[in-house]
């Protein structure tokens, strides 16, 4: 039945999604890529996907500049897909930007907090974190003001209010701040996908599966990083996503692990998660914090298998329809590519070909 | 060699020789110091451009192998972290400290680094993803500043010796310099003299040879050359009026 009215509002930018994945780079391109010898040659394998966007890049651009070039073009189609949503689906869409919002808002409280010009920090935003009244956030000159500016022109005041005052904005180490916001706001995302009526079927379904592996990821990457950091554990807590697979009982268990070993023990319950502690040898007491050089697995780290996981529960995405969880996936594999071709041509630009088949390729 | 001019006006005295071998004694001791002063700074010197040159291929390894690993991240994080880090940092972790080191009488600065234990003020960028990756980044790069700063040390303590050992062989060449010098202008004085005297003797032997044929002329002359005089005039004159072509004349 959720196929019957689907189409009616949703079909169109489902249908141009579709379009847009078939232009990702397949493992062809990719192995074309990893032949090359310089950026120029580079950025003519990429001629066919990305076109006029490149065109203005001046020969032998930078890696930077190239990714800048890719992401142009993620934005702009993006922006195409925003247009002509309506409804949920452009309710969906709009909780897509919110993760990058929570970027460009936490930069700007880097900025205020230092007493910077905040308004030069507008163009490092992110732009599908952009929205209309984030320069208005520039006017503020200390952190109240902000806070009390973000609270009321943001979208994501939901995330702020009953979590952060305006003084923990100003104790708190940014990043806690950014995680405490995500952590909202995925919750928030996963409880829209769950509530909402539109949703039901087969985006419930996906977004569901989706959403508890970036909870799960989060909370076990929160956990790595913080060992040998000021982060308590009562802090670090707070910080887990409350859903996932691992929620509640593997939560816990990492809440309280005090070195790799434990948090190999709190992800034991799910067999993925075991699989990739198993894979790059952490759970053995693990030689170093895994590592893009340092485990064994190929060279792979425990973030180079989750952003595998990722990508190819992504790519299963798109055997479903009637559904705006697409447009995430196709995000995700955008998002990937643009991170594939920078590793190539940096691994070109520095000559350093021996890891460059280090990337992730689904298709 | 030098002849008198450059010889110390000495009164030949008992007394004066007894200074004068004092003073040669003085000298002799001060030029073999300073001899050995320069040989032992040369060697340092050697030394550390030796040094040098390690620390620089280490360095181009090191700096090759930090700027990937800022590639790493930026593929872990897949976004820039750069602002983030330079605001959290507050306070330096990685210094460098100097001192002095004495080679046979020179002081040549050292820098030391040392890092603070303690100080990590961006410890908690990318907790949510990279973390791990923007640590060892930390480590990598500071590994290279480590190669940095043992660099800057040997270069400076470098062009120091440099200065110093170039100071130190004047001070020991300049007599001979000056050697040279006297040396060099009595040569010229030598070489002036001779053209000198080559130059007289040339214009001496040129002036001979002028008087000689004036006098073979002259007694050409006197042995009946002059009639064919008249002869060579006629012709002369005929020659105008002749077949031959003139010049033509233009106005």
């Amino acid at each position: 039945m959720e196929g019957l009215f689907f189409n009616v509002n949703g079909g169109f930018v489902e249908g141009i999604v579709r379009g847009y994945r078939n232009s990702l780079l397949t493992g062809q391109n990719y192995s074309n890529l990893t032949q090359c010898e310089t950026i120029d040659d580079v950025k003519l394998q990429l001629g066919p996907a990305y076109g006029d966007f490149l065109a203005t890049l001046p020969p032998n651009p930078s890696t930077s500049a190239l990714a800048g070039k890719m992401t142009d073009k993620l934005v702009s189609e993006f922006r195409y897909l925003v247009a002509q949503s309506v409804g949920s689906t452009a309710k969906f869409l709009e909780y897509l930007t919110y993760g990058y919002m929570i970027d460009n808002i936490a930069l700007l409280i880097t900025g205020t907090l230092h007493e910077r010009d905040t308004r030069e920090l507008l163009e490092r935003c992110h732009p599908l974190g952009w929205f209309e009244t984030l320069p208005v956030l520039c006017v503020a000159t200390n952190i109240e003001e902000l806070y009390n500016s973000v609270l009321i022109e943001t979208p994501l005041a939901p995330y702020f209010k009953g979590s952060l005052s305006h003084q923990d904005l100003d104790e708190l180490n940014i990043e806690i701040v950014r995680n405490t916001l995500y952590k909202n706001y995925l919750e928030d995302f996963y409880n829209f996908v769950q509530t909402h009526p539109d949703f039901s079927g087969p985006t419930q379904e996906i977004m569901s599966e989706i959403l508890q592996f970036e909870a799960d990821r989060r909370a076990i990457n929160i956990t790595l990083n913080s060992f040998g950091t000021e982060l308590s554990k009562q802090e670090r807590r707070k910080l887990y996503p409350e859903f996932g697979n691992l929620y509640p009982e593997g939560s816990l268990m990492l809440s309280r692990a005090e070195d790799v070993e434990g948090v190999a023990l709190a992800v034991s319950a799910v067999s993925d998660y075991k699989s990739f502690f198993d894979a790059v040898g952490l759970s053995q007491g693990g030689s170093g914090l895994g590592g893009m050089g340092g485990g064994p697995a190929d060279g792979k780290s425990l973030e180079d298998l989750f952003y595998q996981k990722e990508m190819e529960m992504s790519k299963f995405v798109f055997t479903r329809q009637f559904t705006p969880a697409v447009v995430y996936a196709w995000m995700k594999l955008k998002e990937q590519e643009i991170r594939n071709v920078t590793w190539i041509s940096e691994c070109i630009a520095q000559n350093q070909k021996e890891r460059i088949g280090n990337f992730i390729s689904v298709f | 060699m030098s002849g008198a001019v450059g010889r110390e006006p000495v009164f030949p005295t008992r007394q004066s020789l007894g200074l004068m071998k004092s003073k040669l004694k003085g000298a002799e001791t001060g030029h073999s110091l300073l001899k050995r002063k320069s040989e032992a700074l040369t060697k340092c010197r050697a030394e550390i451009t030796r040094r040098i040159d390690e620390a620089k291929r280490k360095m181009g390894r090191v700096m090759q192998i930090a700027a990937f690993s800022l590639a790493e991240v930026s593929y872990a994080v897949g976004g820039d972290i750069g602002y983030q880090v330079q605001e959290s940092a507050k306070q330096a972790r990685f210094r460098v400290r100097a001192k002095q080191e004495n080679v046979s009488g020179v002081f040549l600065p050292q820098f030391e680094s040392y890092t603070q234990d303690g100080v990590n003020d961006f410890a908690l960028t990318g907790l949510g993803k990279g973390g791990q990756q923007i640590q060892r980044c930390r480590e990598t790069y500071a590994r290279a500043v480590e190669t940095l700063v043992e660099l800057a040390s040997l270069q400076t303590a470098f062009l120091i010796l440099d200065e110093v050992i170039k100071v130190v062989n004047r001070r020991d060449i300049n007599s001979e310099l000056d050697e040279l010098d006297r040396e060099e202008f009595y040569r010229l004085k030598k070489v002036s003299g001779k053209k000198q005297r080559d130059t007289a003797a040339a214009d001496a032997e040129i002036l001979a040879a002028r008087k000689k044929a004036e006098a073979e002329e002259a007694a050409q002359a006197a042995s009946g050359v002059v009639a064919e005089e008249p002869k060579a005039a006629e012709s002369e004159a005929a020659d105008i009026l002749g077949e031959q072509e003139d010049n033509d004349v233009i106005f």
